[in-house]
Formats: structure tokens, sequence, C-alpha cells
């Protein structure tokens, strides 16, 4: 059963000249778009018309490279991770945005930043091998809740889950940690291997029952929990599925759609690939199709693929030409 | 048959001296090698255990100190502080300083560098300690 589909592109736009775009992020109004890059700015982009301008540019916020932005849960705020060792919590004001608190704490480069979906919870992670966890409360005030060092190397993605709270890191040490909290601590409940080089990326499926990670290996693996009988506190995940042989070199990202459940992977061989699950695979062990492939999505690496959470089918990339691009994604289902 | 096993033996000590010498210069360097090395292992173990030491009592008396300024005061953010630094207080209380041994040295060792991260970043100390390490020389008046 061939799920065919195809990708259309709607516009390029050159967000970061003369310096890569690390990472494009949607509101969750799915009305505009946040980019960063290595020119240290932030730009928030919205649809005039047909095309996506640029609304507002944060470039003091950082002295070195923007990695990731993320925004919150009910839209107001934004957080920007830097390779200068800080995370910044942007305020939207009615005329753009104003730099409300900067985090500090890490040693080294920050490479991610994620809002839990309660909002009341962050997750940062670094060179520094480890995983922060921050708390915000009424006022507006973060406090660092716990610090975990179970990676052995650079940390490059956390992700929580959609529904219970439970964060998943990736790292240069080719494994995934599992956080959950036990008595107002965090700790690393489970590490997943199986990858063979290091995991850039991780995103839960619309429901949380499952992971999908993609790698340096060139492989994407889904994983799931399993659920020990005994009712041990001990938690195994296991791999249930590797797409491989579809990616010619490093996966950087990966992005799992709420909406429709295709899976979006962005690519260091220039491509953007689509796939989809095959609905009538044994959901323990999954089948997934190449639904649609764009060979030359940019003209060099693409480091984040990002689905927009209100409308079907509309995606976002960027690449280290400094661009992100927005694509319509069709498919018969 | 006495006379040619005579004749082996005369030669014998003679023919095999240089591989006779090898092994017992063999023999001997092995023991001198061992007691160096045991020297320089004890040496070694020395350091780094007074150095994992230094490091594990810092944060003990950091935390003891802490926990002194922040008992007396009853604001919501002090208790919080005050928590943290007990939980810093409670791992550095269950490090086994006796066995070297231990196999879940590492792992005890980042939780407690963690935790003291954790309790710096709530305290807004930064933890660039290097004016301490450097010792106290210099002081001026």
């Amino acid at each position: 059963m061939e799920m065919k589909g195809e990708m259309e592109l709607l516009q390029r736009v050159s967000a970061h000249p003369d310096a890569r775009c690390w990472y494009v992020e949607w509101n969750p109004a799915g009305t505009l778009l946040a980019s960063c890059g290595g020119d240290r700015a932030i730009r928030i982009w919205g649809k005039e018309g047909d095309s996506w301008e640029c609304k507002c540019v944060l470039s003091d916020g950082h002295q070195r490279t923007v990695r990731k932005v993320a925004w919150s849960p009910c839209g107001k705020y934004l957080a920007s991770a830097s390779f200068d060792a800080t995370t910044c919590i942007w305020k939207k004001t009615d005329d753009g945005f104003e730099s409300l608190t900067v985090l500090e704490g890490h040693e080294n480069e920050v490479k991610c930043v994620a809002w839990a979906p309660s909002g009341n919870l962050l997750a940062t992670c670094s060179r520094d091998k480890s995983v922060w966890i921050w708390e915000v409360d009424e006022e507006d005030e973060y406090e660092c809740v716990s610090v975990v060092n179970s990676h052995t190397q650079d940390v490059k993605h956390v992700a929580w889950h959609p529904t219970q709270e439970l964060l998943a890191s990736a790292s240069y040490d080719n494994k995934v940690c599992i956080y959950k909290e036990e008595d107002d601590d965090w700790e690393c409940r489970a590490t997943l291997e199986g990858h063979e080089s290091t995991v850039w990326s991780l995103t839960f499926d619309p429901e949380g029952r499952r992971l999908a990670s993609c790698s340096d290996d060139r492989t994407v693996k889904i994983w799931k929990e399993s659920t020990a009988g005994d009712g041990s506190s001990d938690e195994s995940w296991k791999c249930i599925c590797t797409l491989s042989g579809f990616h010619g070199r490093t996966v950087y990202d990966v992005a799992w759609c709420r909406l429709t459940g295709a899976l979006a992977t962005a690519c260091g061989d220039d491509g953007v690939r689509v796939f989809r699950e095959d609905p009538t695979a044994d959901p323990e062990q999954p089948i997934f199709f190449l639904s649609a492939h764009v060979p030359k999505a940019h003209n060099q690496d693409v480091n984040c693929v990002a689905w927009n959470p209100k409308q079907t089918g509309l995606l976002a990339t960027c690449s280290d030409n400094g661009e992100f691009a927005v694509w319509k994604y069709n498919s018969d289902i | 048959m006495a006379f040619v096993s005579n004749g082996d033996d005369l030669f014998d000590p003679i023919v095999m001296a240089d591989n006779r010498f090898h092994v017992e210069g063999y023999q001997e360097g092995f023991e001198e090698g061992t007691r160096q090395g045991t020297i320089e292992g004890r040496n070694h173990g020395r350091l780094h255990g007074a150095k994992l030491s230094a490091e594990v009592s810092f944060y003990n008396g950091f935390a003891l100190a802490w926990k002194c300024l922040l008992e007396n005061n009853s604001d919501v953010k002090a208790r919080k502080r005050l928590k943290a630094m007990e939980s810093l207080i409670g791992v550095i209380k269950n490090f086994p300083y006796e066995d070297p041994q231990y196999e879940k040295l590492q792992e005890d060792m980042e939780r407690v560098r963690a935790k003291f991260r954790q309790v710096c970043s709530l305290l807004n100390v930064s933890t660039d300690f290097r004016e301490y390490v450097r010792g106290s020389t210099g002081m001026s008046f």
C-alpha cells in the first residue's frame, strides 16, 4: 500500500544572511514562525497576504549563535538557547518582544531549550553534558529544580512528552535518556541504546506512546515503552522500528505531525523526507513508507523541520545556507 | 652413557647462559618494577583521593554554612533553598569515604556535582571558584 504524497514549495526566505539558519519553530497558534541562526539573531515571521514577512528582529539577546528557539504553550513567551551559554526568555509585547530574564548556569554552549506542555517547566541541555530543569512561577521567576548528568558527552536535544511530565534527551554519546521526577528531583529512569552514532533530535508521537529519534548513523528509530508486567519501577524502552537506507547523510531533525501522524526528517544530504505509517501494520511492529522526498530542498544541510500545529500539511525547514522554506505536503490520506 | 650425559651438563650452562641471565634479569626487573609501581600507585591514589575528598568536603562546608544562614529565615524562597541545601548535605553524608572500590563512585560524584550546581543556581552564586582554588596567597592590606 503506497501512500504517495507530494511536496510543493510555497516560499523560500533568506532569513539569516551570511550565516546558518539553525532552527525554526511555529508558535502554538500556527500564525508566526520564529527562526534563529549564526548571526546571533532571532527573527519572527508572519504572513502578510501570500508571503511570509519579517515582523520582528531580536538581535541583542545573545553574544553568540542562537541554536534553538521554543515558544511557550500559551504563545506569550519565547525561549532562546545560545552558544554563549545562556538561555534568554522573551515576553511578547504589543509591538515586539522584550527580554524578561537570562538563565545562566551551563558551563558552555546551550544546545536546546524546550517548554513542558504545562507551561510551568523548562528544560535546557548543553555541551557540558548536563540537562537542567527549570520551574517558572506566577511571577515569571525561573528557578533551577534539577541538574542531571546522565550523558557522557554533548547533549544535543531535549523534548517533553505531550501529556505526561516526562523528558527525553539526545546526545553525542549515541544514547537517549528518559527523565522523570522523583521526590522533587529529576533523574534518569531509562537509557535507550541502539544508535551507532550521535543522536541529533527527538520527537514524541501525537499521543505520546512512541518516541522517534534521528542520528548521525543515517537512521530514524522508533521506540516504545514496554510495560513491565510485575509493576516494577524499572522502565525499559524498546526500539520497535528502524528506518534505514532512506537517508544519504546524517539525519539532523525529525518532527512528528500532531495533526496527521506524518513523520518528517531534515537531512545532511540537503533533502527533506516525509514518512507515513502503514495503518494495517501491527502497532508493536510499525511500518513506515517514504511518502514524499525533496532531494535538494536546500543547497546545503537541512538543520530543522517543523510541522505547523494548526494547518495540515504546512511544513517549514531551514538550512546552513541561512534560508528557511515553507512547504505544502499533500497526500491522498 | 654417563660420559655423554656429563658432556651435556658441561656445556649446558655455558650455552644456556644467555637465556638464563635473560630470565634472571627479567625476574629481578619485574620485582623491582612491582615495588616501584606500588609506590607510584600509592602516591597516585593518595593524590586523587585527596582531590576528591577536598572537593566533597568543600561542598559539605559550603552547604553547612549556607544552612546556618538560611535556617532562621522564614520566607518561602529561603525555605526552598534550605530544602535544596539539606538535599545536598544528604547526598554527601552517604558518601563512602572508606571504600575506594565503591563501584558507583563516578555516578555519585556526578550526582553531588549536579546538586551543587543546582544549589548555586538557586542562591545566585557563581560557580567560578578559581580564586579559592588558587589559595590565599597574595593577601594584601
